[in-house]
């Protein structure tokens, strides 16, 4: 993130998280807001709420990141979790192949459902277990099948376990990969989503996919749906970081003093 | 999805209506094995907000008279929503005259039981002390209009909203501004003076304005507009008003000068249902919805054992819900208050409800409108909360208006409702045509207001019964409920209150006193 200290428009922008389980998730979020990695993650239970600022070079994207706290088992969470989102980032994990049938149950459930005009990012997460470049990636698209099998079978949960089978599988790279670059991009394509292969361990591509969102988050919706009673006034509204000035302060309590007025003379 | 057959739990919650949503944020880091379910689809129970196809899909479901139809819910109390129907007026063909049009449909959040938040309301503390506070987007609730008049010559007039505005009212004569400036000084602190009023507090509210503050009629207005009360004006004793006026007057100012209310942004009490029970999950709760708890085994010394709506049986140490949530037998004499309720889609943006209240504060996305009854006999007020696009309820250059009014009549005959749905057409139309006379600050061109009409409706009846007991359930205290929240326009602090006993029971004394004060979860977005 850059430190540019000028004063540029800021919004808010919520973007959730969705995607099966295990397939880095946090991880992902983790990079991008405090550029740290921890291998053996937890199943996410905590802190799920995170925020982040993306400097543009016009604005200032303050992301409010809702992770799914380990809510997949029974999909019940997700429409508060894309109720009102700008955007969401739909995270599969190229190593397993059924993460990617998972996320295009996802994407298809935002078409349906979730705001108008959301943006959406596809990612395919755990590139570092592959470590061959995207050509080669290419080239073995359908040939990995049977020596990574047993991949499967330990992982099926955990965050945890698919860093052990990294470990494992040093010198066995161009196997683990299961979902190749050319099936999940050409979906992407078809279905307008911006598309990126990611590692949050190594943090490649992560930066890269929040600045890419931030950038095809439409300005009418930085505007928070504001009214066109402003007419004129709208644009430059947005410009000059107007756009939240219905939103009122809580922390802006007048402290425990009393009323300001009505009461007492 | 995973089957809950067998499951064992601590808690389980029932229904994601304010209330239990509420209780499910005070439990959220207690460590317990949490399953939290609604038998609808959606959250929210009846505070729910619902996009546009969701609000006429419920629409359908709710059209009948709640007493006969139990098509849904069988195991579930008495419905509260009834008589619902949908009046679409934007289905004109291409080119017709209407330049505007609904939006797309999930771009409305409609609330199917609106209320404002006073600034001092117990709720708002609760929010920031749990840090639950900075994933939700409040807005003010700006101005509490009069609208009367008749159709040809309606007038709109903004109710002084304190001591400052009064004295800038130049429609109020010295006399008469001298006589509320006591009334007000009088409310300020009036439960010090309580020897002073007690013996004239069930005198109706009009007639205590005029014999002890010598206030002629014609300006209780708007003092009777900030009780928010349903009832017709002679109905609401001083005792009723006092409090109401003096909450009003107290929440001024506190998060911004001149507005007293706030309300979430998308859906209002929807919203606050959700983040609640997200805060759950969040702690490790377990959400599902479209399953509801259908009986209770309740066999002294085991746990006690759930059917659910899906067919699965699960354990449960304890049960915690709302009373309509919970297959518990409903005593049938219970008397139910009932609302008449419009929720209306207009085609503008009706700029004049939303004036800023102080120079470069916020732009206040939410107005208070009453529309006294000028009938005789006069019937009660109709109470309509104005919400601006930037509400996030409606598209932008649109409106959503809530109107309701208190049904008189218990009997519950159709011409009732019939009447009381034209009456909250009328006072719409007031208002519509009310704010096309009041000039505006920025320039809006009349051209763009005559455009103004309502492009969709929807009528529904509200009942919730008067009495409910908050431990009717007492028992071994293994099912504890929570009472509906009331048809008030406004959030009662009872909501909270109810939640925290109920609370004080379900986690047996360890955190006594930590009431929905949790330490920031690490990584919360706490900054500015």
């Amino acid at each position: 993130m850059a430190d540019s200290s000028a004063p540029k428009p800021s919004s808010s922008v919520k973007l959730v998280l969705l995607g099966e389980a295990a397939v880095g998730k946090s991880s992902l979020v983790l990079r991008f807001v405090n550029d740290d990695f921890q291998p053996n993650k937890e199943p996410t239970i905590g802190a799920a709420f995170l925020t982040q600022k993306c400097q543009l070079p016009t604005r200032t994207i303050k992301f409010e990141i809702w992770d799914t706290a380990g809510q997949e088992r029974f999909a019940s969470l997700a429409p508060m979790y894309y109720r009102n989102a700008q955007a969401a980032l739909v995270v599969y994990d190229i190593t397993k192949e059924s993460s990617l049938v998972k996320a295009k149950h996802w994407v298809a459930e935002l078409q349906r459902q979730a705001s108008p005009g959301i943006v959406i990012a596809l990612v395919g997460n755990k590139l570092d277990l592959c470590e061959d470049d995207e050509e080669a990636a290419e080239e073995e698209s359908s040939g990995a099948s049977a020596t990574a099998a047993a991949d499967d079978e330990e992982g099926e949960e955990s965050e945890a376990a698919a860093e052990s089978t990294e470990n494992n599988d040093e010198g066995n790279n161009s196997t683990a990969r299961k979902v190749s670059l050319k099936e999940a991009k050409s979906y992407a394509d078809e279905e307008n989503l911006l598309f990126f292969e990611t590692s949050a361990k190594s943090g490649h591509n992560v930066g890269e996919v929040f600045t890419a969102i931030a950038n095809a988050i439409p300005e009418t919706s930085l505007k928070g749906r504001n009214a066109g009673a402003a007419a004129g006034a709208g644009t430059q509204a947005a410009l000059t970081g107007a756009n939240e000035n219905s939103r009122v302060n809580l922390n802006a309590a007048s402290g425990d003093g009393g009323p300001k007025e009505g009461c007492a003379c | 999805m995973e089957s809950l057959h067998g499951s064992d739990w601590d808690l389980v919650i029932a229904g994601t209506g304010l209330a239990p949503s509420l209780f499910a944020l005070a439990v959220s880091r207690s460590g317990l094995r949490i399953l939290h379910v609604d038998h609808h689809e959606y959250y929210g129970g009846d505070e729910a907000a619902l996009s546009l196809s969701e609000a006429e899909a419920w629409a359908a479901a709710h059209s009948g008279d709640s007493k006969e139809d139990t098509s849904t819910s069988t195991a579930f109390a008495p419905r509260c929503f009834s008589h619902a129907t949908v009046t679409r007026i934007d289905d004109g063909g291409e080119g017709a005259n209407l330049p505007r049009r609904l939006g797309p449909q999930r771009a409305y959040s409609l609330a199917l039981a609106p209320q404002i938040i006073y600034s001092r309301s117990n709720l708002v503390s609760a929010l920031v002390s749990s840090h639950t506070h900075s994933q939700l987007e409040f807005q003010a609730v700006g101005s509490w209009f009069l609208a009367s008049g008749s159709s040809s010559s309606p007038n709109l007039s903004r109710v002084p909203g304190g001591r400052e505005d009064v004295f800038q009212d130049a429609t109020l004569d010295l006399h008469a501004k001298r006589s509320l400036m006591k009334f007000l000084r009088f409310v300020g602190n009036y439960e010090e003076k309580e020897n002073e009023w007690r013996e004239w507090k069930d005198l109706p509210l009009p007639t205590a304005l005029e014999q002890k503050f010598g206030l002629p009629p014609a300006f209780h207005g708007p003092l009777i507009a900030l009780t928010l009360s349903a009832s017709l004006p002679n109905d609401i004793t001083a005792a009723e008003a006092l409090p109401r006026v003096a909450r009003h007057l107290r929440s001024i100012g506190i998060f911004g000068a001149g507005f007293a209310a706030v309300f979430p942004k998308f859906g209002g009490l929807a919203e606050v249902a959700q983040i609640a029970c997200r805060a759950c999950a969040v702690g490790g709760g377990v959400y599902v919805l479209g399953k509801g708890v259908s009986s209770v085994d309740e066999t002294p010394g085991d746990d006690l054992t759930l059917q659910l709506s899906g067919g699965e049986t699960v354990t449960t140490k304890r049960l915690v819900g709302s009373l309509g949530d919970l297959p518990l037998a409903v005593t049938n004499n219970t008397a139910w208050r009932t609302l008449v309720r419009g929720i209306y889609i207009v085609s503008g943006p009706l700029s004049p409800l939303f004036p800023s209240t102080s120079e470069g504060g916020v732009t206040p996305a939410g107005a208070v409108v009453v529309v006294p009854s000028t009938s005789e006999p006069a019937g009660p007020p109709i109470h309509i909360l104005a919400h601006s696009s930037e509400s996030g309820d409606c598209p932008s250059a649109q409106c959503v208006l809530y109107a309701s009014t208190i049904l008189s009549e218990t009997t519950g005959s159709e011409d009732v409702d019939v009447d009381a749905m034209h009456r909250l057409d009328d006072a719409v139309a007031l208002v519509l045509r009310s704010t096309l006379t009041t000039p505006t600050d920025g320039g809006e061109s009349n051209a763009e207001c005559s455009q103004l009409q309502v492009l969709w409706k929807l009528h529904y009846r509200h009942a919730v019964p008067q009495r409910q007991s908050s431990e009717r359930h007492e028992g071994d205290g293994r099912i504890l409920t929570l009472p509906h929240v009331s048809l008030d326009l406004a959030l009662e602090d009872s909501v909270l209150g109810n939640v925290e006993s109920v609370w004080a029971k379900a986690i047996e004394g360890e955190e006594q006193g930590r009431f929905l004060r949790f330490e920031s979860r690490g990584g919360m977005g706490d900054d500015e």
